[in-house]
C-alpha cells in the first residue's frame, strides 16, 4: 500500500517536473542571468550583452550546422582547423586577384565566395565518404582537422596574411543599428536553421536519417544526399564563421579557431542534443551558445580565473548529458 | 553418460487476461532430441522461457531427473543443467573462439597470479569442449572472422561447456545456408548420442525428419500431443497444429481484376531466391506462403529496391527493369511494410505525425516547406480511416502497441498513393483484433483496386485473407493456390514437401 501510493506520488512529481525539465537550461540561464545581474559589475548594461552575443556568434554560427550535423548521427571535428582555414582562404585569394590588378572591391568577394565554395566542396566530400565507401565521419574530419590545419599553415607560410582595407573589418567588427554585425549573422543564421529544421521536407528528412537510417531508406529517403548536405551545410557555415574570424583580426591566420570543435559541440550537447541522433532541437542549441557565453562573461565580469573557467565548462557538460540521458536510463 | 531427463506437469503461465499456458505436461528423454513446435502464439516462446529460468510459471513443476526444481533466473536454469542456445547470437566478435567459450568464466592462474587469466588452460579446456562435441574449429580464430554456422557452434559449445542435462536450441537454423544446417544437425545428434535431451524449437517443418526423434506440438497453450517421428508425416502434424480450427473467409463482395498491374520475370539473389515468376493483378490480394527461410522476406525486399537483386526484371506499367532503391521504386508507385517493423518500419523517436508523413515528404511539402497544421491535415484522415487509436499524434511512434504501430506504418505508406503495396508479416505480434483490422485495410485496398503481396507465417491468415496463394519453396515459386479449394492443413503439407 505505502509503496504503491509512494510510487503514485513520485509519478505525479515526474510530471509536475516535466515541464521544468523540458525548460530547465531556459530557467537555469534565467537564475544565471539574474544573479549576474546582481553580483556580476556592469553585466546588465546594454553594452556588455551585446559584447556577450558578439563574443558567442563566430562559434554560434557552426553551432547550428552542428546541431543538424549531430542530429543526422554524424560528427564534425574539423570545424576548429576549417576556421583557419576559411580565413586563410579569403586573405589569400584576395592577395592573389588584387596582384593580378583586380580592384579590391571586387577581388574580396570573389575571395569569400571561393572560401564559402571550397568549404561547402569539403563538407560534402566528408559525407560521399561517409555514404559511399562507409567512412565513419568522426575519422574523416579527424583527418581533415589535421589537413585544413597543415594547409592553413601551408598558405600562409606560418604568418598572418594582411591583404584587407579597413572597411573590410565590417564583417567582423562592424554595427547595424548598434548591433554587431556577426551578431545579426548568428541571429539570422539561427533563424534560418530552425526554420529548416522545422518547416521543411528535408529538416524532418535529417530526423529521420538519424533516428532510423535503414527505416528512412526504406522509406524512400535518400539518405545519401542527407547526408552529404547535412555535412556540406556546417562545412560551409563553419568557412563564413572563418571569414568573419578573418574580418576581426584583419587577417587569414592559421592559429584562429584552435580548440573550437569542443567549444562548438559542448554548446550543441549542453542545448539538450543526443549525441546519438535523431534528437535535438535548434533553439537548444541557440540557448547552449547564449548560456556558455553568459556564463564565461559572467566570471571575467567577476575577475574568476580562466583556469576555474574551464573547469566550469567542462562540468557543465558533464551535468548536460545526465540531464539529458536521465528519462532512457529508466529502461 | 546417464541419459538426462525434463519433465513438466500440468505447467501453467498466466498473464493478465490471457492463459499462454494452459496445464502442460511434457516429458523429454536424455538420448533423443525432441522437436517442440506449434504456430505463433501456441505457448512455444513461453515453454521455453520458463525453462530457461527467465519466466516463472504460475503453476505446474517442472522436474529435472525426477527431481522438482524451481528456476528463478536464467543463471539458476544454467546451474541446474538447462542451457539454452537463442537464435540471437550472443558471442564477442572481436574475441577468439577459446575466449568465447568461457565468457567471464575465464580459469585463472594459481598462487601469486591468481588475478591473471591462465591463457593455456583456457586453450585446453576449450579444446576439451570441442572435442567432446568431435568439432573441429580453430580456437585463436577471432569469432567475428567465422561463418554463421561456425558461430552456430561456438554458441553450442559455449552452452555445451557448463556440462548441461538439457540443451535447448532455439530456431538455430534460422540464419543458416542449407549444406550448413546439415553439419549443425550431425553435431545435434552427437549431443544427443552423449545422453542430453535436446530440445529444437523451429518452424521449419521440413526439417523434422532430418534432425528430430520426436515431435511435440502446441496450440492455444495447450500440449496437442508428442508423436514419433515414423509417426509424423507432414499430414498429421498440420492437423495436429491446425487440426479443427474454423476456417474464416474473406468477404464475399471482393473481386480481383484481371489485368495485370505489376510482372515479375525471372528474378533472382545468389543465395537467397532464383527464377521468381508470377503476376499481380489489379486489386488482387496475393498472399506468398512458405516456410521460414523460403526466401520470401528477401524476396520482397528486392522487389522494393532494398537489397539489389542480380538476374531478372519487373515490369510495371509497361516497362521493364530491375529494381533499383527504394526511393525509385517508391516513385513508381510501390510500397511496402517491412517484416521488422520495429527496426525498419519506423523511426521510434519520431512522434505518430512525423512517422505517418515520412515517406510522403515530398508530396506534403510546397517547395520544400511543410507545416504541422498541414501535416495534421494529412494525417488525421488517414489515421481515421485506418481505425489507429492513438493518445496524442504528437507522442513518440514508441509508445505505441504493435498493431497500431504496423497500421502506422501503412499509413505511411497509404498517403504515397501507391498501386501495389508489399507486406511483409504484417501480423507478427499483434493481437487478434489488430490483425482483423490488417485484414480489413488490406480487403479496402483491393475494393480501391490497389494490389496488395501479403507474406505470412501464419498460413491461416493466408486462406483467410487472400485472393490467391503462391507457394515458395527454397528460393523459388513451386505452385499456385486458391484459398476456394485448398484448406489450411493441405498449404502447410504443400509448404513442408521436400
Amino acid at each position: 500500500m505505502t509503496e504503491n501510493k509512494n510510487t503514485s506520488e513520485r509519478v505525479s512529481l515526474v510530471y509536475a517536473l516535466a515541464p521544468l525539465r523540458k525548460y530547465m537550461l531556459e530557467f537555469v540561464l534565467l537564475v544565471v542571468c539574474l544573479f549576474l545581474a546582481f553580483r556580476a559589475p556592469g553585466f546588465f548594461t546594454r553594452d556588455n550583452l551585446l559584447l556577450v552575443l558578439l563574443n558567442v556568434s563566430m562559434q554560434g554560427v557552426i553551432a547550428f550546422g552542428m546541431t543538424m550535423v549531430i542530429i543526422s548521427g554524424e560528427i564534425d571535428l574539423s570545424v576548429g582547423s576549417a576556421v583557419a582555414f576559411g580565413g586563410c582562404i579569403t586573405a589569400w585569394m584576395t592577395g592573389l586577384l588584387a596582384a593580378h590588378g583586380l580592384p579590391l572591391v571586387c577581388a574580396i568577394p570573389a575571395a569569400v565566395l571561393a572560401s564559402l565554395a571550397v568549404g561547402f566542396a569539403i563538407g560534402c566530400a566528408t559525407g560521399f565518404l561517409r555514404t559511399r565507401f562507409n567512412v565513419p565521419t568522426f575519422i574523416a574530419t579527424l583527418a581533415w582537422m589535421t589537413v585544413l590545419k597543415g594547409a592553413s599553415e601551408l598558405i600562409t607560410n606560418g604568418f598572418p596574411l594582411t591583404p584587407f582595407p579597413q572597411w573590410y573589418s565590417f564583417l567582423g567588427s562592424g554595427y547595424v543599428f548598434g548591433i554587431p554585425f556577426p551578431a545579426i549573422i548568428f541571429l539570422a543564421v539561427f533563424c534560418v536553421i530552425q526554420i529548416l529544421m522545422s518547416f521543411t521536407a528535408f529538416g524532418r528528412s535529417i530526423y529521420a536519417v538519424g533516428g532510423n537510417a535503414e527505416a528512412a531508406r526504406i522509406s524512400g529517403i535518400k539518405v545519401g544526399r542527407v547526408k552529404i548536405l547535412v555535412m556540406g551545410t556546417v562545412a560551409l557555415l563553419t568557412a563564413f564563421s572563418g571569414v568573419m574570424q578573418s574580418a576581426q583580426i584583419m587577417s587569414g591566420s592559421a592559429t584562429t579557431g584552435q580548440g573550437w570543435e569542443l567549444d562548438v559541440i559542448s554548446a550543441v550537447i549542453i542545448g539538450g542534443t543526443s549525441l546519438m541522433g535523431g534528437a535535438g532541437t535548434v533553439w537548444g542549441t541557440f540557448i547552449g551558445v547564449v548560456f556558455l557565453g553568459v556564463l564565461l562573461n559572467g566570471m571575467t565580469l567577476m575577475n574568476i580565473s580562466e583556469y576555474w573557467q574551464h573547469v566550469v565548462r567542462g562540468a557543465l557538460i558533464l551535468a548536460a548529458v545526465l540531464i539529458n540521458l536521465a528519462p532512457s536510463r529508466k529502461k | 553418460m546417464r541419459g538426462h531427463h525434463l519433465q513438466t506437469l500440468n505447467l501453467r503461465k498466466e498473464y493478465p487476461g490471457t492463459v499462454a499456458l494452459n496445464g502442460v505436461s511434457v516429458d523429454f528423454e536424455g538420448g533423443r532430441v525432441h522437436a517442440l513446435i506449434g504456430k505463433n502464439g501456441a505457448g512455444k516462446s513461453t515453454l521455453v522461457k520458463i525453462f530457461a529460468g527467465s519466466v516463472q510459471p504460475t503453476g505446474g513443476t517442472i522436474l529435472i531427473d525426477g527431481e522438482p526444481v524451481e528456476l528463478r533466473s536464467p543463471s539458476d536454469a544454467f546451474a541446474k543443467g538447462i542451457a539454452t542456445v537463442y537464435q540471437e547470437m550472443s558471442l564477442v566478435p572481436e574475441m577468439t573462439v577459446a575466449e568465447n567459450i568461457f565468457l567471464g568464466r575465464w580459469p585463472r592462474r594459481k598462487g601469486l597470479l591468481r588475478s591473471m587469466v591462465d591463457w593455456r588452460g583456457i586453450a585446453e579446456a576449450a579444446q576439451a569442449v570441442l572435442d567432446g562435441m568431435q568439432v573441429s574449429l580453430d580456437l585463436c580464430a577471432n569469432v567475428g572472422d567465422l561463418g554463421m554456422a561456425q558461430q552456430q557452434i561456438v554458441e553450442i559449445a559455449k552452452a555445451m561447456s557448463f556440462n548441461p542435462s538439457v540443451i535447448m536450441l532455439d530456431e538455430p537454423t534460422s540464419a543458416l545456408a542449407r549444406h550448413e544446417t546439415e553439419n549443425l544437425f550431425r553435431l545435434i545428434r552427437q549431443l544427443a548420442a552423449k545422453g542430453v535431451a535436446v530440445i529444437y524449437i523451429t518452424h521449419r517443418l521440413q526439417e523434422l525428419s532430418q534432425v528430430a526423434d520426436t515431435v511435440t506440438v502446441l496450440r492455444d497453450g495447450n500440449c496437442v500431443g508428442t508423436i514419433d517421428i515414423g509417426a509424423a508425416t507432414p499430414e498429421t502434424v498440420a492437423h495436429m497444429m491446425f487440426g479443427g480450427v474454423a476456417q474464416a473467409v474473406r468477404p464475399a463482395d471482393l473481386q480481383a481484376g484481371t489485368e495485370p498491374v505489376m510482372q515479375v520475370r525471372g528474378l533472382g539473389q545468389p543465395g537467397k531466391f532464383h527464377d521468381v515468376n508470377f503476376e499481380l493483378r489489379k486489386g488482387e490480394v496475393l498472399g506468398i506462403a512458405g516456410m521460414l527461410g523460403s526466401g520470401r522476406t528477401e524476396l520482397l525486399r528486392a522487389i522494393f529496391g532494398v537489397d539489389p537483386c542480380e538476374t531478372g526484371e519487373i515490369v510495371l506499367d509497361g516497362e521493364a527493369f530491375r529494381p533499383t532503391t527504394p526511393a525509385g521504386m517508391k516513385a513508381l508507385g510501390l510500397a511496402f511494410t517491412p517484416e521488422n517493423r520495429k527496426e525498419h518500419g519506423l523511426v521510434q523517436e519520431l512522434s505518430t505525425r512525423a512517422n505517418v508523413c515520412l515517406a510522403s515528404l515530398d508530396r506534403i511539402a510546397t517547395a520544400g516547406f511543410m507545416t504541422a497544421l498541414r501535416e495534421r491535415a494529412v494525417v488525421l484522415p488517414i489515421m481515421d480511416r485506418l481505425a489507429v487509436k492513438v493518445p496524442d499524434i504528437e507522442h513518440a511512434v514508441a509508445s505505441l502497441s504493435g498493431g497500431n504501430q504496423q497500421k502506422v506504418v501503412v499509413a505511411k505508406w497509404l498517403n504515397t498513393e501507391p498501386c501495389v503495396i508489399l507486406f511483409d508479416e504484417p501480423t507478427r505480434g499483434i493481437d487478434v483484433q489488430a490483425k482483423q483490422h490488417i485484414f480489413k485495410i488490406m480487403w479496402d485496398l483491393s475494393r480501391q483496386g490497389i494490389s496488395c503481396i501479403f507474406v505470412s507465417s501464419e498460413l491461416e491468415e493466408l486462406v483467410e485473407v487472400c485472393h490467391r496463394i503462391l507457394i515458395m519453396k527454397h528460393g523459388t515459386i513451386t505452385g499456385e493456390v486458391f484459398p476456394e479449394s485448398i484448406s489450411v492443413e493441405d498449404l502447410v503439407v504443400r509448404c513442408m514437401d521436400a
